[in-house]
């Protein structure tokens, strides 16, 4: 049951919001303002469609490759600002949603890595991850803003986890 | 096709020429995976952009621009980063919504800090994903060590807004 939840949450919420919205919109406007607007969204899905596959497929070639493991040993309690450094490119580099990004603060926990590094590692993904930016922000949004913002927040997870390891919190990852 | 989408398969196709390398099971491997995530997420997609182009349409042209507006300053900024933490899904939502609020009159710096504050605070990812796999302390961890980054983003976006006009929006 938690698990389906976990699965459709979002779906279901989006897509309560999506018919409330439809319903407004058509007793205001019409069927004609309706289908317009169904027309706007599949312009939408053609232009972001190209980047979508190859990001997924990026994604997936990248999984193949990299072993998230072995980073850990450069990101434990002693590891500094290095670590954090460590942390947060391969926060940025990693692909895929949640379901793929949380699970792996926990390999990344069990091979060594401390709660700063794995709060920057985290921070850094949903930040500044590859993926968000390569397919939907930069085309969505425009490469001048996306470029800007990412050069912002591409320090803070650093930042933050070092912050985390001042905090008194103690974690322990989950068995 | 945009120079942006040309890099992005530049990218893949490297990638996945890597993985051929290491044998065909690994490029298979890599299909499949691909297959299988871009079946999970086309439902989204039929739901979430339909729902960003129905708001798109209902939402009147300057609404955005009296809250979170160009000049609505650190006020506008606090309550974008507020509004981005209740963000209901993953980009496919948040960036199509970011669009519409553009449109309707949102300033750069806000929109700076709504993406900021989607990617910390979204809350439908902490309860369906971290806490259940990294439990409570983590999450208050990471919200404790994160609080500050939204409004730091928001203010820096102005701060460069004023040397550099950037605007949002397709090329």
């Amino acid at each position: 049951m938690i698990t389906l939840i976990r699965r459709h949450a979002s779906l279901v919420v989006i897509a309560a919001i999506g018919a409330t919205a439809a319903a407004v919109l058509w007793r205001r406007d019409g069927t004609a303002a309706v289908g317009a607007a169904l027309v706007h969204a599949w312009d939408l899905f053609l232009f972001i469609a190209p980047s979508l596959l190859a990001g997924l497929l990026l994604a997936a070639a990248l999984r193949q490759l990299m072993s998230p493991g072995g980073l850990a040993r450069w990101m434990g309690a002693e590891s500094g600002w290095f670590g954090l450094a460590v942390a947060m490119l391969a926060g940025a580099l990693t692909p895929g949603g949640p379901m793929a990004a949380f699970p792996l603060v926990l390999v990344l926990a069990g091979a060594g890595a401390d709660r700063g590094a794995l709060v920057a590692y985290i921070l850094s993904w949903a930040l500044n991850g590859f993926q968000k930016l390569l397919v939907y922000e930069v085309p969505l949004l425009g490469p001048d803003f996306a470029i800007m913002r990412t050069l912002i927040t591409l320090p803070m997870p650093m930042l933050a986890g070092w912050i985390a390891r001042r905090l008194p919190i103690a974690w322990e990852a989950p068995k | 096709m945009t120079a942006g989408q040309a890099f992005l398969w530049v990218l893949a196709l490297i990638a996945f020429g890597f993985c051929l390398r290491r044998g065909p099971a690994a490029g298979h491997r890599a299909v499949a995976d691909a297959g299988r995530n871009l079946l999970k997420i086309l439902p989204m997609f039929a739901v979430a952009l339909p729902m960003a182009a129905f708001l798109a349409e209902l939402v009147p042209a300057d609404a955005a621009s009296g809250w979170i507006g160009p000049e609505s300053g650190l006020a506008g900024i606090a309550i974008a980063s507020f509004a981005g933490g209740l963000m209901p899904g993953g980009p496919f939502v948040t960036f199509p919504l970011v669009l519409t609020f553009a449109k309707a009159g949102a300033g750069v710096a806000q929109m700076s800090a709504l993406i900021t504050g989607w990617s910390i605070f979204a809350i439908h990812r902490i309860v369906t994903w971290e806490y259940p796999v990294l439990g409570w302390r983590f999450v208050m961890l990471r919200l404790i060590s994160g609080l500050p980054l939204p409004i730091a983003a928001g203010l820096i976006a102005d701060a460069v807004l004023q040397v550099l006009p950037i605007t949002l929006g397709r090329p």
